[in-house]
């Protein structure tokens, strides 16, 4: 479903009360692209949201990355066919990170501002909807343009929508490390999907994309690290929401298959509940499990007796094409943990606090054995948001 | 069983089980006066725009998956 389309269906029933609650959840049916009739037209409301997202990471004896982000989202309607959609995003990032494995000594230190956004434009016709967008994100060390176009096309019926998207994007990667490093990447997407109304109380997507890159794929702080220049990913996605009419509930769930020519294969498992606690309050627990293997250039923590760290036995006398100790292609499971509240404040404000947790361990990866030798890694993301539609 | 043996299989395990679910949908389709619940915003796929979007950043710099939602976000040079 286009994101405007989303963030529309939501503020359609944000600004429900008790008193006309069901006929304004059935007016925002009936506005609902894709789920039911009246597809054609761009969301009734504007939408302005706010949030401060604070994230911080560690492993044991180390405290790593720390980013602290605000950020806005825009939702306009400019016509009856047309809607503009648009966030910014400021990152501020200190702390360090392991140059190699999750090795404390030598880690690179960091500190920067990162500055991200995008826009897009949907037109609205009937029975479909057409969007382009556009993006960039912007560092020292990094910079990100992409662009996209998808489209929407729904069933005489309205039960069915079909989605196709194309993105493409251009990356510069330079490093402080070296300034001779001027390199650059490009990949495309290609998404098919599908969302279905499979009753009046489930709804399910299937997601299928295909990514192909080709440039510098290698993490330039990291050492040594030499990757393909070339990255293929497939991608399945399957989402299912539930609700639970007698409960008032709603169980979100989600599976992704991940695959890529790196080698590595990956699984994320994802749940949310959410309940509402009277008229003004909804109360949301989550959890989260991934896995991954190793990709086939990643070396566990074994040195060169002589050379010693970060070189694996033999990497001067028989160099690898490729090689890489990044913790992040080794072999791994991770577990998330979440609970966000919302409040409504009135007819046209909410406001929402959303705090996570997230762990990875090699031993919690699933369908084989962890890379061994590293240590876990830790996270806390939390998000405070304000919003209003008009 | 070889890794991509699996993958291939689990890929295949997916479409079987996304085949059926649709499959079943056909048969009994809500009909337009059905569909209040689905319009409520904890039923929409994408939810919250912004949360979406940090959530999915974060994983993207600490983990090798990524994507998958949707197309268009660009890369960073995230650590």
């Amino acid at each position: 479903m286009p994101r405007a389309a989303t963030a529309w269906a939501g503020v359609a029933v944000a600004a429900t009360d008790a008193r006309d609650k069901a006929g304004a959840i059935i007016a925002a049916a009936l506005a609902l692209p894709g789920v039911v009739a009246h597809a054609d037209n761009a969301p009734e409301h504007g939408q302005v949201a706010v949030k401060y997202l604070d994230y911080r990471d560690s492993q044991p004896g180390f405290d790593r990355i720390k980013v602290k982000a605000p950020s806005i989202y825009v939702l306009a309607p400019l016509s009856p066919k047309w809607a503009v959609e648009g966030s910014l995003v400021s990152d501020s990032v200190s702390g360090a990170t392991p140059r190699y494995h999750t090795a404390i000594s030598g880690a690179s230190k960091m500190k920067e501002e990162r500055i991200a956004g995008d826009v897009k434009v949907t037109r609205y016709a009937e029975r479909s909807s057409y969007g382009f967008g556009l993006s960039h994100s912007g560092e020292h060390d990094y910079k990100s343009n992409a662009a996209s176009f998808d489209a929407s096309f729904s069933s005489d019926d309205s039960n069915r929508t079909w989605n196709v998207g194309v993105g493409f994007s251009a990356d510069k990667i330079s490093s402080t490390n070296d300034a001779t490093l001027h390199e650059k990447k490009h990949t495309t997407e290609l998404l098919l999907g599908v969302t279905q109304a499979l009753t009046g109380n489930d709804l399910v997507q299937m997601n299928v994309t295909a990514n192909a890159g080709r440039g510098y794929f290698s993490d330039p702080y990291k050492e040594p690290d030499i990757r393909p220049r070339k990255r293929d990913q497939g991608i399945v996605l399957v989402r299912w929401n539930h609700h639970f009419a007698d409960l008032g509930s709603t169980l979100r769930s989600s599976y992704r298959f991940y695959h890529d020519n790196f080698g590595i294969n990956a699984h994320t498992l994802g749940a949310e509940w959410v309940q509402p606690a009277g008229s003004l309050i909804t109360v949301t627990p989550s959890a989260r499990y991934y896995s991954q293997s190793a990709a086939k250039f990643y070396y566990d923590p074994i040195y060169d007796p002589v050379v010693g760290a970060p070189y694996p036995p033999g990497y001067f006398t028989n160099p690898p094409r490729y090689i890489s100790p990044d913790q992040r292609l080794s072999a791994f499971g991770g577990i998330t943990v979440g609970l966000k509240v919302a409040l409504l404040l009135g007819a046209d404000w909410s406001t929402d606090l959303k705090a996570e947790h997230y762990e990875q361990r090699s031993s919690w990866r699933v369908g084989g054995a962890g890379s061994p030798g590293l240590d876990a890694f830790r996270a806390t993301f939390l998000q405070l948001g304000v919003s209003k539609r008009f | 069983m070889s890794e991509s043996t699996r993958s291939t299989r689990a890929v295949c395990a997916i479409f079987a089980v996304a085949a059926a679910g649709l499959g079943g949908c056909a048969i009994n389709p809500p009909q337009p006066w059905e569909k209040g619940n689905l319009a409520k915003p904890e039923m929409t796929m994408g939810a919250d725009p912004l949360d979406q979007r940090f959530v999915q950043h974060i994983y993207g710099s600490k983990e090798n998956a990524s994507g998958g939602y949707g197309v268009g976000g660009g890369g960073c040079g995230c650590n």
